[in-house]
């Protein structure tokens, strides 16, 4: 805990330096194997599959009989063995509505004759079907009750006609005879059954994308995460909107209210510009940097708008630091006032880093213009890999950074968690906070800066120590972020009592983003070790996942790799990780 | 499409056990979508005696969707609105089988009104007089029962006042009395929805 505090000088420096030695370079691999998987229209029955198949031999099943408990039980293996062992199989079969009865299905002769109970009309016994459960009707009124279960989008429990039987109806007897009169109804019904693994499973998800890529995501064991569609479409899969860790879902969801709610009033005042504190002329933003002057001359600071002396450094100015929620007394007094300006702390802050992240966004382009000068030059130095990880880093950093405004908006506010602390508590735990906030915010912008520089036009020397310092700083926000992560799961969030909040977990790597289910994946493994070039943000990236998943080269989680992959096939395909949501300006 | 051949044989097996069971269903119109039953309350409750309409609106996926019914009579039950007359019954929703036929959901309506379900109520007011009050609910049951489900006494001249008083031109009340078969009530729905 004690280290929280002294870190209290913005630099942070990095005192270590032989430890680069060991480090080398940090590189991004995407996560080995990842256990995220998209599902294409394509993919939707190989991906349950395995279910199905695990269900049909433990129970000795047919498939039709193995989908309906497992629609009952909501794709949830783990749980429909739970019943099978405690409640025993002819009660594990008879609540999914299951009958197994084989002499049952024996056909009716012709000859018989049957009567209907639905039609009331004495039918011969070809023109009738029995179902497993025994009862029977004709296959006229059969087709008909079929036809208005599945126009009423229950097709996945399409119990039998008689009254007070639960059993469900073989979904052969069905597509078989709707398919006769209405084969484009049969399909819905095929389609209702097969996505039936998306719509009834917690660990399965449709993409939220819009217009919709037609992708789901499933997910392998916590569904507490942040994942990357190979549509491109960046979400948390636990809520569905935009990732927004290290808030919890609830916190961004009263956030996003609250900015949409506030919007007449804050954004109106303050989002756009900010008028200098000395000619209160608006300013407006045009780069990176948190540290503005005005035309007129005067400095002044864009997180808090005050004004400043000239006396500062990228990071820092001399004798000013805003980072913190200062309560002023006045303020008190009125307590709506107060919560306003409270909201505009962090509101202000949380904008500014927004803000800053789409202008990075857009920096890479030139950043990418400047490495391939750099790379034409006559020059001892060939690896610029160190640019965009570092370009990747911030990114990644940023995003946490903006995020961990309203996180603390509400951790320390009243909103949410006013009886879970004492104030004394609150306020420390808001110190902590706030202080590995302001170290992340400090090296952030740091690396900020150092990546901006014109590189490309610096003698060999400079380009050194730029690459050490953006490398240096690299290894800092990452360790920072991690930080912050650790600190709010287990001392912060850890803590409550009274409900519960959980975050996606932090990875150094960025977002996982899901790899295509598909069932010869593993063939290409080790035939390429070379990066092709890929186009951005496309589902091209998957392939490379693939790839990249049998070498060997990554470490499994968290940590990045220390070895160094291939870099001569490095190309643009790398930025497609570090684009920034698509949702992030919605405020 | 109704299965209007079917339809036409459950009119013909109710008519033909209405002795027993009490429970008749007629058409309203010629077209077979809207029928009119009737029940009788059960003996031994609050029902007793008294005859109740209902009223039936066949969908267009009949038998293998349910019935609309409702009771045209003023019922005080926990699971029949005192206002619109609307039914909470499962086989009349999710429960509804297409093996099950008119003169059974009726029977189960009857069913209903000797086992009322407070814990699962359409009338709120109803069920929680019925939980906390029983005997007066009974009361009121009762008296609604004297009241609204006897065989009206009103002869034709009498309803037709009755309406006119209401502030509907004569001629159109008697129409309307004749098209609906001579309920008041329904002639009253009737008028309203113009």
């Amino acid at each position: 805990m004690e280290d929280y505090f002294s870190g209290d000088d913005d630099d942070y420096v990095y005192s270590d330096r032989d430890s680069l030695d060991g480090l080398e370079n940090e590189e991004w691999v995407p996560p080995k194997g990842s256990s995220t998987k998209v599902i294409t229209r394509e993919s939707l029955l190989a991906a349950q599959k395995e279910d199905l198949r695990r269900v049909m031999e433990l129970l000795s099943l047919g498939e039709h009989h193995a989908r309906t408990l497992l629609i009952h039980y909501r794709w949830d293996v783990e749980k429909l063995l739970a019943v099978l062992v405690e409640k025993g199989k002819p009660s594990l079969f008879s609540e999914a509505g299951v009958t197994v009865n084989e002499g049952a299905n024996s056909s009716l002769s012709s000859s018989s004759s049957v009567m209907c109970d639905i039609c009331m009309e004495e039918v011969s016994g070809d023109k009738a079907t029995r179902m497993a459960c025994g009862h029977c009707f004709c296959k006229d009124c059969w087709t008909e009750h079929f036809i208005v279960k599945i126009n009423e989008g229950q097709s996945k429990r399409i119990r039998c006609m008689a009254h007070k039987c639960y059993a469900i109806c073989d979904e052969a007897v069905v597509r078989n005879l709707v398919s006769k009169r209405h084969p484009d109804l049969a399909e819905k019904f095929d389609r209702f059954l097969l996505e039936s693994y998306i719509e009834d499973n917690k660990m399965v998800k449709w993409c939220p994308s819009t217009p919709h890529c037609g992708n789901a995501i499933r997910v392998e064991e916590d569904e507490f995460c942040e994942v990357e569609c190979t549509c491109g479409l960046q979400f948390c899969f636990s809520c569905l909107s935009e990732t927004h860790s290290p808030c919890s879902c609830l916190m961004w969801e009263l956030w996003i209210k609250k900015c949409r709610d506030e919007s007449e009033t804050v954004n109106w005042i303050t989002v756009h510009t900010k008028p200098c504190p000395k000619c209160h002329k608006p300013v407006e933003k045009n780069g990176g940097c948190n540290l503005v002057s005005c035309i007129c001359g005067q400095a002044f600071c864009w997180l808090c708008g005050g004004a400043t002396g000239r006396e500062h450094t990228w990071s820092s100015i001399a004798g000013h630091s805003c980072g913190r929620y200062v309560e002023n007394g006045e303020q008190k007094t009125e307590r709506a006032k107060r919560d306003l300006y409270r909201y505009m702390h962090y509101h202000n802050r949380y904008k500014a880093h927004t803000d800053s992240f789409k202008l990075e966004s857009k920096l890479r382009e030139t950043i990418l213009e400047k490495v391939s000068i750099s790379e034409e030059r006559e020059s001892r130095l060939r690896d610029f890999s160190w640019v965009t990880n570092g370009l990747y880093r911030l990114f990644r950093s940023r995003r946490v950074l903006s995020y961990s405004y309203p996180f603390a908006f509400y951790m320390f506010g009243e909103e949410l968690f006013k009886d879970e602390m004492t104030k004394e508590e609150r306020e420390l735990k808001q110190l902590l906070f706030e202080d590995q906030q302001q170290q992340l915010e400090g090296n952030v912008e740091k690396l900020s800066k150092f990546l901006e520089e014109p590189f490309d036009q610096y003698p060999d020397d400079k380009v050194m120590d730029i690459r050490m310092q953006v490398i240096n700083l690299s290894v800092i926000t990452d360790n920072l972020c991690k930080k912050m992560y650790e600190c709010i799961e287990n001392d912060l969030l850890g803590c409550l009592q009274l409900g519960t909040h959980n975050i996606a977990p932090y990875k150094s790597k960025g977002i996982e983003r899901a790899s295509e289910l598909s069932a010869c994946w593993s063939n290409k493994s080790n035939t390429t070790d070379k990066y092709q070039p890929l186009e951005c943000g496309t589902s091209g990236g998957t392939s490379e996942n693939e790839r990249l998943s049998g070498s060997g080269s990554s470490d499994d989680s968290g940590c990045f790799s220390r070895k160094r992959a291939k870099k001569d096939g490095f190309g643009p395909s790398f930025f497609d990780l570090n684009l920034p949501a698509e949702g992030i300006d919605r405020n | 499409m109704i299965d209007f051949s079917r339809v036409q044989k459950e009119l013909q097996e109710c008519s033909r056990d209405m002795e027993a069971s009490g429970i008749k269903v007629t058409p309203v119109s010629d077209n077979l979508v809207n029928l009119s039953g009737t029940i009788p309350g059960p003996i031994g409750t609050p029902y007793e005696g008294g005859i109740f309409k209902i009223d039936i609106t066949l969908p267009d996926g009949y038998p293998f969707e349910p019935p609309k019914m409702h009771f045209v009579t003023k019922v005080w039950h926990p699971n029949v609105s005192s206002q619109s007359g609307a039914i909470c019954l499962d086989i009349l929703k999710d429960q509804w089988s297409p093996a099950l036929t008119l003169k059974t959901a009726l029977l189960s309506v009857q069913a209903l009104l000797s086992a009322p379900e407070p814990d699962d109520p359409q009338d709120a007011v109803v069920a929680q007089q019925y939980l906390r009050d029983y005997q007066t609910f009974l009361g009121t049951a009762r008296y609604w029962t004297e009241t609204f489900a006897k065989t009206s006494s009103l002869g034709v001249e009498e309803k037709v006042q009755k309406l006119v008083e209401m502030g509907f031109p004569e001629a159109l009340v008697r129409s309307s009395l004749e098209a609906v078969g001579g309920d008041e009530n329904l002639a009253l729905e009737k008028l309203c929805s113009g």
